[in-house]
């Protein structure tokens, strides 16, 4: 029984602190509120070596409703780590718009939660809780700056449509349950492979799931809330809002394909293949006509949603494949990539007048060496190019593809990846290879440096460059992590 | 040896900011040594044998069954030195042609280089594509950052003709080093010693060719797929066009030898009349299209694509004498074609044109330089006792000895380059002298002159005794057509067949 708590001791770390954050935010000085940046990466700190401490464990508590095993060891670290990132990039921006609050980090931190919950929920009732915890949370940070009529527009677009694919998905959890009569994985899945279940219902009930999980991370053809919401939300929310929901869901994915559906996913694979082949091909062509960098960035992470599918398909056709494996893998490299990416964005916003556009980054390799630099080196590793994380990534998510005897969608796959190397070159030509107009180029750099923000870009730098040099640990913990997820 | 240029360049990044003379005199000296390096490496290399040698093996991602797995045979040691001496020349010949953001463009030469020796020496397929990829990073900055004004088009044209080519590559390494597991729970192989023993079916290495081949035709280039190369090399700076024309389409040759061919060899031998017949084309079209040419850089850049159709041509007439004048052909095309970019580039750092019809009598007042390019000129349309002879010569007896119709037809590629060169250096260098002014020019100092001999010794001393450099290759490439060979045998009906459609019989 003393199991319940250690599962979610880290969790509890994380809601008390957020909870202390609110209480005593309105007695904290303006001088004094950096410190709450340090108290959430502290409390993440915490949380993570608490998780760490679990790594040996295996065992399903809170009646079945979660899991603590090597794969939610490895997700809750990962969402840990981008949670501590996204603090790291937004001191500053809140500094300068005047919107330093407690609050802010208590909903990056619920917003955590709520996404480790759904990472380890084996039960359709834990995951919804943990889903609708990080949901709400983002609502509120996406329009976190409330003065800002773009920001509030993405705050309610993304409420709007939030809402409603959440409600799809409680239907189609309802009626999972209402053919099965268990809301728990490993339950459901027994009842469908053995049956007899209402085989109409069941195929409502997972196109709906479906359909839900491809609004959570924004797969087509429900993409369209993303770059409205990437684009209005204050950058560091966005830098958040671009991984870690689609890390929280990803996770579920993985367990509702292999654990509920087993043996039945064959039957998915053409949908999905339609999906994914949909997603990149939305992603990587409306990215080619996006001037705005947050809004290309948008519809880069679309196209990248589209190759982590093509993982799902791998996944489907082959049990055996390491489509899950690669996935996550390609999680992590994700992460950094286009968490430094906007980090570089806000990096830009903090300096001085920056308003996302292609045109404002001519000539920045003169003015801002450093940002420009790391600026390359994410863009490389979004397109695939070694010595990159997002190299490595991209080949062993194809690799697990072609495996699977799929080796045509790989093609697909590679051909979208070199059309979105085009518009991620399209920003090193503008970085290096123009030069400004002359009233940008009269902008010295203004802004103070930020050690917070330092940080963070060279740890995003740091992990893309090692992990595409040296994968080792990272894939040795995302294969041992997949060996034996519990409920399966 | 192969990290030492990225050591430099990261001292010099990190360092000598700056300090121009401080990080210029490093670059060299990474180069130097670099390039001594790889001469060591030359003298102790074993001729006598096929098998790779200066062998490191390191485990790399041991899941993934890849390790750092790097080694030379005879093909690579060529390669290899005239990466390392190509590099090392480039960096004197540039000294003052950068003036802006010397310090990223000195830097990016070294990551260059790295990338060329890694791909030379890999033994391990992913590791291949690492550094294969790993040189597009810095070539594609050197175009579009120190490059001409349409700069930014032709390195997106190169960036992203290269990609598509090499993704392509890239899911056929997936799909064999997964088909060549043991078992569906071992990990893949992509070690080269091991891939070489697996077996794949026909289907399987048709497909898998065809990728490879793509990758490598549109580096090396072959018609169809070259027009990028005239727009890279007119926008390249000079250093980037001699590594362009010197090193980087050695890649694709390399490439064809080292894993098309010895890997697919069932598709290889059936692809083979086709790729002759590209070739052939590349060969002919190359010469004519730098017949018509107005600037001195896409003379030299489409000659480039029909001196490399020898290359291709040679090696697949799959005979000894066919590869071992395919890769002389590579070396001495580093060799000459490199020279010439260099001339262009300090003919146009004088007179700031490189249209043929705007010059015009430069030997009177250059004539260092007009002794100096009459020199490549000759060596590069094949004059005999220089080194362009030499390997065009073997490559064609080794395509008559497959098929005497297309050794013919290529021959005449060799006189359509005495035409184009000799009218080009007539044009340029005699007639009259178009502009006074030119006469307060200065010719060639020895800083350029130094970065010109050693490719002139070379390329003499390949033209006079070509034993040295054949001896090397000479083991590699038996080994390459004796392994060929049941192949070939097997798809020799067809080509007779083939021919005979259409109407070539001899």
């Amino acid at each position: 029984m003393q199991h319940d708590v250690v599962a979610i001791v880290p969790e509890l770390m994380l809601v008390a602190t957020a909870l202390l954050m609110m209480l005593i935010d309105p007695w904290v000085p303006q001088k004094e509120r950096r410190g709450f940046s340090w108290l959430g990466i502290l409390a993440c700190a915490t949380a993570a070596v608490s998780t760490w401490l679990s790594r040996g464990e295996q065992f399903t508590t809170f009646s079945h409703g979660i899991a603590l095993d090597k794969f939610t060891v490895f997700f809750k670290l990962l969402l840990l780590a981008v949670a501590v990132l996204a603090m790291l990039l937004s001191e500053q921006h809140l500094e300068l718009k005047d919107r330093l609050l407690g609050d802010y980090y208590a909903l990056i931190l619920l917003a955590t939660v709520g996404l480790m919950v759904m990472a380890e929920s084996i039960d359709l009732v834990t995951f919804f809780v943990g889903l609708e915890l990080m949901s709400l949370a983002s609502y509120v940070l996406a329009g976190f700056f409330r003065r800002n009529s773009r920001s509030i527009e993405a705050s309610l677009k993304y409420f709007l449509t939030g809402s409603f694919a959440s409600g799809i998905v409680l239907f189609g959890m309802a009626l999972l349950y209402g053919i099965s009569g268990s809301t728990n994985y490993e339950e459901i899945g027994t009842a469908i492979r053995i049956g007899p279940v209402d085989g109409h219902v069941m195929v409502i009930a997972i196109v709906l799931l479906i359909g839900g999980f491809a609004f959570k991370v924004a797969a087509a053809p429900f993409h369209s809330w993303a770059p409205d919401v990437y684009q209005g939300a204050p950058t560091p929310v966005a830098a958040f809002l671009s991984v870690g929901p689609k890390i929280g869901a990803f996770a579920v994915i993985i367990k509702f394909f292999t654990i509920i559906l087993g043996s039945e996913h064959t039957r998915w694979t053409p949908l999905l293949i339609a999906v994914a082949i949909a997603t990149m091909l939305i992603g990587a062509t409306m990215a080619l006509l996006q001037r705005d960098l947050k809004r290309m960035l948008a519809f880069s992470s679309i196209a990248h949603v589209g190759y982590l599918l093509l993982a799902v398909v791998a996944l489907g056709e082959n049990v055996n494949s390491f489509g899950d494996s690669s996935i996550l893998f390609y999680l992590a490299a994700y992460a950094a990539m286009n968490m430094g990416a906007f980090g570089v964005l806000v990096f830009l916003a903090n300096s001085g007048k920056f308003g996302d556009s292609l045109d404002e980054m001519a000539g920045l390799g003169r003015r801002y060496p450093g940002a420009a630099g790391v600026m390359t080196v994410f863009m490389f590793s979004l397109a695939g190019i070694p010595p990159t994380a997002g190299f490595l990534a991209k080949f062993y998510l194809f690799a697990a593809v072609v495996d699977a005897g799929l080796a045509w969608l790989a093609v697909v796959g590679v051909l979208f990846s070199v059309v979105s190397a085009f518009y991620y070159l399209r920003v090193i030509v503008y970085m290096y290879m123009r030069e400004p107009e002359a009233e940008a180029a009269a902008m010295e750099p203004t802004g103070k440096r930020s050690w917070d923000l330092t940080i963070g870009l060279g740890l995003a730098t740091a992990v893309v460059v090692v992990m595409g040099i040296l994968p080792g640990p990272v894939l040795n913990a995302a294969q041992d992590a997949v060996a034996k997820i519990l409920g399966s | 040896m192969t990290f030492l240029p990225t050591l430099g360049a990261l001292v010099m990044l990190v360092l000598m900011r700056g300090r121009p003379l401080l990080y210029k005199y490093t670059a060299l000296a990474t180069t130097a040594a670099v390039f001594v390096l790889s001469l060591v490496m030359v003298f102790k290399f074993n001729q006598n044998t096929a098998s790779f040698q200066f062998i490191e093996k390191v485990n790399w991602i041991p899941r993934l069954g890849s390790s750092y797995h790097m080694g030379v045979d005879g093909i690579s040691v060529l390669l290899i030195l005239l990466t390392t001496l190509l590099s090392l020349v480039i960096i004197p010949a540039s000294w003052n042609y950068i003036k802006d953001r010397e310090l990223s463009f000195f830097a990016s030469f070294l990551f260059l280089e790295t990338g060329m020796i890694g791909t030379f020496c890999a033994r391990d397929l992913l590791l291949f594509y690492v550094f294969w990829e790993l040189m597009l990073i810095p070539m594609y900055f050197i175009i579009g950052v120190w490059g001409g004004p349409r700069r930014i088009y032709a390195a997106f044209k190169f960036f992203l003709f290269t990609m598509a080519g090499s993704v392509l590559m890239l899911v056929a390494i997936v799909a064999i080093a997964y088909l060549a597991r043991p078992n569906h729970f071992a990990a893949p192989v992509f070690d080269l010693d091991q891939l070489q023993n697996a077996v794949f079916s026909f289907p399987v290495q048709l497909a898998a060719f065809l990728a490879f081949f793509i990758a490598f035709a549109i580096k090396v280039p072959m018609w169809p797929v070259h027009t990028w190369l005239p727009d890279a090399h007119v926008e390249a700076p000079t250093a980037g066009s001699v590594i362009l024309a010197g090193v980087l389409l050695k890649m694709g040759g390399y490439g064809i030898i080292r894993f098309c061919i010895p890997l697919f060899p069932d598709a290889a031998a059936a692809a083979v009349p086709y790729i002759l017949i590209l070739s052939i084309i590349a060969i002919i079209y190359g010469a004519l299209l730098s017949l018509v040419q107005k600037d001195l850089k896409k003379l030299v850049a489409y000659s480039s694509v029909s001196h490399m159709g020898f290359v291709t041509g040679g090696i697949f007439a799959l005979n000894i004498i066919g590869v071992e004048g395919g890769v002389l052909v590579m070396f001495s095309h580093g060799l000459l074609t490199g020279s010439l970019f260099l001339l262009v580039g300090f003919a146009y750092e004088r007179l700031h044109t490189r249209e043929i019809s705007a010059m015009g009598g430069l030997a009177s007042p250059f004539p260092v330089l007009a002794s100096f390019l009459l020199f490549f000129t000759l060596a590069s349309l094949g004059l005999p006792g220089l080194s362009g002879f030499v390997g065009e010569f073997l490559s064609l007896l080794g395509l008559f000895s497959y098929n005497k119709a297309m050794a013919v037809i290529a021959a005449g590629g060799i006189i359509l380059a005495a035409a184009y060169l000799l009218w080009m250096y007539l044009r340029t260098m005699f007639t009259e002298t178009r502009d006074e002014k030119w006469f307060k020019l200065s010719d060639l100092n020895l800083r350029e002159i130094s970065s010109l001999v050693p490719l002139g010794a070379l390329a003499i001393w390949v033209g006079v005794y070509p034993a040295t450099f054949i001896n090397i290759i000479n083991p590699s490439a038996s080994r390459l057509v004796n392994q060929m060979a049941p192949y070939m045998a097997q798809h020799g009906n067809f080509l007779t067949r083939f021919l005979a459609a259409l109407g070539g019989r001899l």
